[in-house]
């Protein structure tokens, strides 16, 4: 399976990037961490059409997660395992140095 | 709209998990009670709005303003510096501001339950603003005393905080892994074990258990592998996530 990993860097836009239906999970997740209410309004409809109530529930409950677990992480400085910055260094092929990841 | 009424059906396995964090959070924890966990979880949602955090969140370095958060009013200034911090501006904390906590009375261990109520708030909090379902309102606390049990085996070893490794749980510990063999985001809150196991407990429901991470033969959810890891990265991204 061949997936464009840069919606991640790049949000919402620019297609789905071999995800199905991931521009609308990329503009879900947006609007539920950065707002405002009415792009969430708009985007919630939007994956409901696309993906029913379960699905829907399963992307605001993995957006949950994530929004949560990255709070343990930050606070306590646990590091990241070897092997997955070994991963980290293959991404930095893709989306260039790790220090302007999040040039915002 | 009443929001402590779901408007959206959940499976019933992530509504259990949602039930009992609350249960969790709204209880006695190792060393708070349940009323100053519930003045942490109000401090959570206090901190969004607070023109402290909104002012460091748009600074270069947060570390250059200074001011007074506006606050609840129910907690020491360092743990609502802790509360206010971590729930607005994560991705910036230091091991240097983690030790200026400690240094101003917080102990490891509370900074530790403190870090795991309000990943879970933040958590259900997250889960019912995605679903329009309104903040829910806080429920009343639960009583009785912090049970104060420190893991005899916790240390310093790869984190900030001290940590147990499954080596060094003893008989008098809560395990803090019952799960499995931990990874290391998992060793996060061990020095309050308790915390480990009602994070992790909502979280195996709100993304995957820790078996289903990888088996990319099945899907567990309504949505699939591919999908909800583009949520998963793109919402670390925003939180700016490294791990």
């Amino acid at each position: 399976m061949e997936v464009d990993l840069s919606g991640i860097q790049k949000g919402a836009g620019d297609g789905d990037g071999g995800v199905r239906h991931g521009d609308a999970l990329l503009a879900f997740a947006d609007a539920v961490i950065l707002g405002p209410d009415t792009a969430l309004t708009e985007s919630r409809s939007r994956l409901l059409n696309l993906l029913g109530t379960e699905g829907l529930v399963d992307a605001a409950a993995t957006v949950a997660s994530f929004n949560s677990v990255v709070r343990l992480a930050d606070s306590t400085g646990i590091p990241i395992e070897a092997h997955k910055q070994e991963i980290a260094a293959g991404l930095e092929q893709s989306f260039g140095p790790r220090e302007a990841w999040y040039g915002r | 709209m009443n929001a402590n009424e779901p408007t959206v059906a959940i499976r019933p396995g992530l509504a259990a998990a949602i039930e009992r964090a609350w249960t969790h959070v709204s209880g006695p924890g190792t060393w708070f009670t349940g009323i100053d966990r519930l003045a942490i979880a109000e401090e959570v949602r206090a901190a969004k709005p607070c023109p402290l955090c909104q002012a460091r969140k748009a600074a270069i370095s947060p570390y250059a303003v200074a001011g007074d958060h506006v606050e609840c009013g129910k907690l020491p200034a360092p743990l609502i510096e802790v509360v206010h911090r971590v729930t607005t501006d994560s991705g910036r904390l230091t091991e240097s501001w983690y030790r200026s906590i400690l240094d101003a009375g917080i102990s490891d261990a509370q900074y530790v339950e403190a870090i795991g109520v309000i990943a879970i708030i933040i958590g259900l909090d997250t889960l019912d603003r995605a679903l329009g379902q309104g903040t829910k309102a806080l429920p009343a606390p639960q009583s009785g005393m912090p049970s104060r049990v420190r893991p005899a085996g916790a240390a310093k070893t790869i984190a900030w905080v001290p940590t147990l490794e499954p080596a060094d749980v003893s008989a008098d510990d809560p395990d803090p892994y019952p799960f499995g063999d931990p990874v290391n985001i998992h060793r996060a809150l061990s020095l309050v074990p308790a915390e480990v196991r009602a994070f992790f407990d909502l979280d195996f429901e709100l993304y995957l258990p820790q078996a289903a991470i990888r088996d990319f033969d099945h899907d567990m959810r309504a949505i699939d592998h591919a999908q909800i890891e583009l949520l998963a990265g793109r919402t670390s991204y925003l939180n700016d996530c490294f791990y």
